[in-house]
């Protein structure tokens, strides 16, 4: 049975998503929504960064990091192996699978320190390990490097993270590639510290694993040390802010208060918004041969029930392996579930701005959206209102974007929202009153 | 007398080569119900999930049959033998047609 909470959250997103686009929306001040095309032909772009200048920073997922400037030049900064036309590049850098050069991030003070931050897979730091799926495998990294004054190249790489977890073969899952779940989206918190994401890349115990990097969220400063005040669990890494997450692509701050909220893609059922609490558990544990469940494939559950099959998704999220495990007592619960559903929940950013009218202070939130066993696509960007206390939501509206596309990554600036889309564009979503 | 052969026989393939191929305008609207949710605008490839736009007929449609029949080719089969399950022989060749029509353009 559903939990009459998220019946209620289905009523008022039902009730909400009529009122976007019914018209009677601008009787209530709602801000008038325009998108505009700011750059296209792009191949995977996934993560933009701003300076306060204007000028941005775009990854793309199989090539490399590049910068648009104030004045609209875009220069292609830092590649990966194989490809060609950028001003330096890393040939231990690679992409495969869901895996790549994905988030990025500018240093607060970059006027003054000219660093940016980047994560992404790397065969430099493995080691002897990666030998097989259930092996260590360091094979994710986040990179700082310095930018020209011109902003037409790089130098000084320093790998401050190394042994972010990497799924480095196929398993025997739906999703099952090489690749898998490495969260990765980078964001700088309002105290200074660099947050990064991590997935669990399809290995059974590394949600809950207190050494391993996956699954978490991490605080560190820029040289990739543990913040002094994260709390993890004893014997946990310092380094976690949070653990027991699947796999998070979606991160921002509250404007109001400050705290961590983090938007995450769900197995087959329930993406979730949640609000981190220092040291909490996000409550995902995909291990096999524990909360009742027996040998799942390849020693991990995430995909159970009937990964194999179409199903229903409220008799799935009803089922499946949970994504917040009422059995952890320093779980964080949800304040949404996505009616149950998982549609590539994978980005997030609070609108700031008066020009957002009474959406400011809201989430946005980037749904990618496939559509398969029941489930409808997403491909869209939803406003989520969520309560003082972050344990529950108000409403869920659809942002009337006139947009159909797999939104991969959000960010604000200067009271804009930007996008990157798989469709290979970034757009700026602009709101005036 | 080469010319004369080749014209002769130039409509004959073209209309055997549809026949064959299936039905493009209706491999549009079958891929519009749920391929480009991954596959992307005209099978471009998005994120994980490849390019097909573009790929030969023989190709696909065997490529479909063989996920239809529950084998396995790749890391995201057990999606695609999902998608592929329902899929008439008639509307594969109307995919394949689509698709090989490359609607994404060239890259």
């Amino acid at each position: 049975m559903f939990k009459k909470s998220k019946l209620l959250s289905a009523a008022i997103f039902s009730a909400a998503s009529l009122l976007a686009f019914n018209g009677q929306a601008d009787t209530m001040g709602t801000p008038k929504i325009s998108a505009m095309s700011i750059l296209n032909g792009l191949e995977n772009p996934w993560d933009m960064a701003f300076t306060k200048k204007g000028d941005m920073f775009f990854t793309e997922k199989c090539k490399g990091f590049s910068v648009k400037t104030k004045s609209g030049a875009v220069n292609k900064l830092y590649g990966m192996k194989g490809t060609s036309g950028y001003n330096s590049a890393g040939d231990d850098l690679f992409c495969e699978g869901q895996a790549g050069m994905l988030g990025i991030a500018v240093d607060p003070n970059f006027k003054k320190n000219r660093r940016i931050y980047v994560a992404s897979a790397s065969t430099a730091h493995r080691g002897s390990g990666c030998k097989d799926n259930f092996d260590v495998c360091n094979g994710n990294i986040i990179m700082r490097f310095e930018v020209s004054k011109d902003m037409k190249s790089v130098s000084n790489r320093t790998d401050i993270v190394t042994d972010i977890q990497y799924k480095p073969f196929e398993s025997d899952h739906p999703f099952g590639g090489p690749g898998a779940h490495n969260g990765n989206r980078l964001r700088f918190g309002p105290e200074g510290y660099l947050w990064a994401t991590t997935g669990d890349r399809h290995k059974g115990d590394i949600p809950q694993h207190p050494t391993l990097l996956g699954g978490n969220v991490l605080r560190i400063d820029t040289d990739g040390k543990a913040h002094p005040g994260n709390k993890p669990p004893k014997g946990f890494d310092k380094r976690m802010y949070t653990y027991g997450h699947r796999n998070v692509q979606g991160i921002d701050f509250r404007p109001s208060d400050g705290r961590a909220f983090t938007a995450e893609h769900g197995p087959w059922h329930n993406d979730e918004i949640t609000a981190l609490v220092n040291g909490g558990n996000a409550g995902w544990d995909p291990k096999e041969k524990v909360a009742g469940r027996g040998a799942c494939p390849d020693k991990y559950c995430g995909y159970m029930p009937n990964q194999k099959e179409g199903m229903l998704p409220a008799a799935r999220a009803e089922a499946g392996t949970p994504m917040s495990d009422e059995r952890f007592k320093d779980l964080m619960p949800p304040a949404w579930n996505n009616n149950g559903l998982s549609q590539g929940t994978g980005s997030a950013a609070f609108l700031t701005g008066s020009n957002w009218g009474y959406w400011e202070g809201r989430m946005a939130v980037g749904i990618m959206g496939i559509a398969f066993g029941g489930t409808p696509s997403g491909m869209r960007i939803d406003i989520v209102d969520i309560t003082k206390d972050g344990k529950a939501i108000k409403s869920v509206i659809q942002m009337p974007t006139g947009l159909t596309k797999r939104f991969r990554g959000l960010r604000m600036f200067n009271g804009d929202l930007y996008a990157t889309v798989d469709e290979g564009e970034i757009y700026k979503i602009s709101a005036r009153k | 007398m080469k010319h004369i052969y080749i014209a002769l026989f130039l409509p004959f393939f073209f209309v055997s080569n549809k026949a064959i191929s299936g039905d493009p305008e209706a491999g549009k609207a079958r891929y519009a119900q749920n391929c480009g949710n991954c596959h992307g605008p005209g099978g471009m490839g998005l994120a994980s999930y490849p390019r097909i736009s573009g790929k030969e007929v023989p190709y696909l449609t065997e490529r479909l049959k063989t996920y239809r029949a529950g084998t396995k080719v790749g890391p995201n089969s057990d999606l695609m033998i999902m998608m592929a399950k329902p899929l008439t022989d008639l509307e594969i060749d109307n995919l394949a047609a689509y698709l090989a029509s490359d609607p994404a353009g060239k890259k």
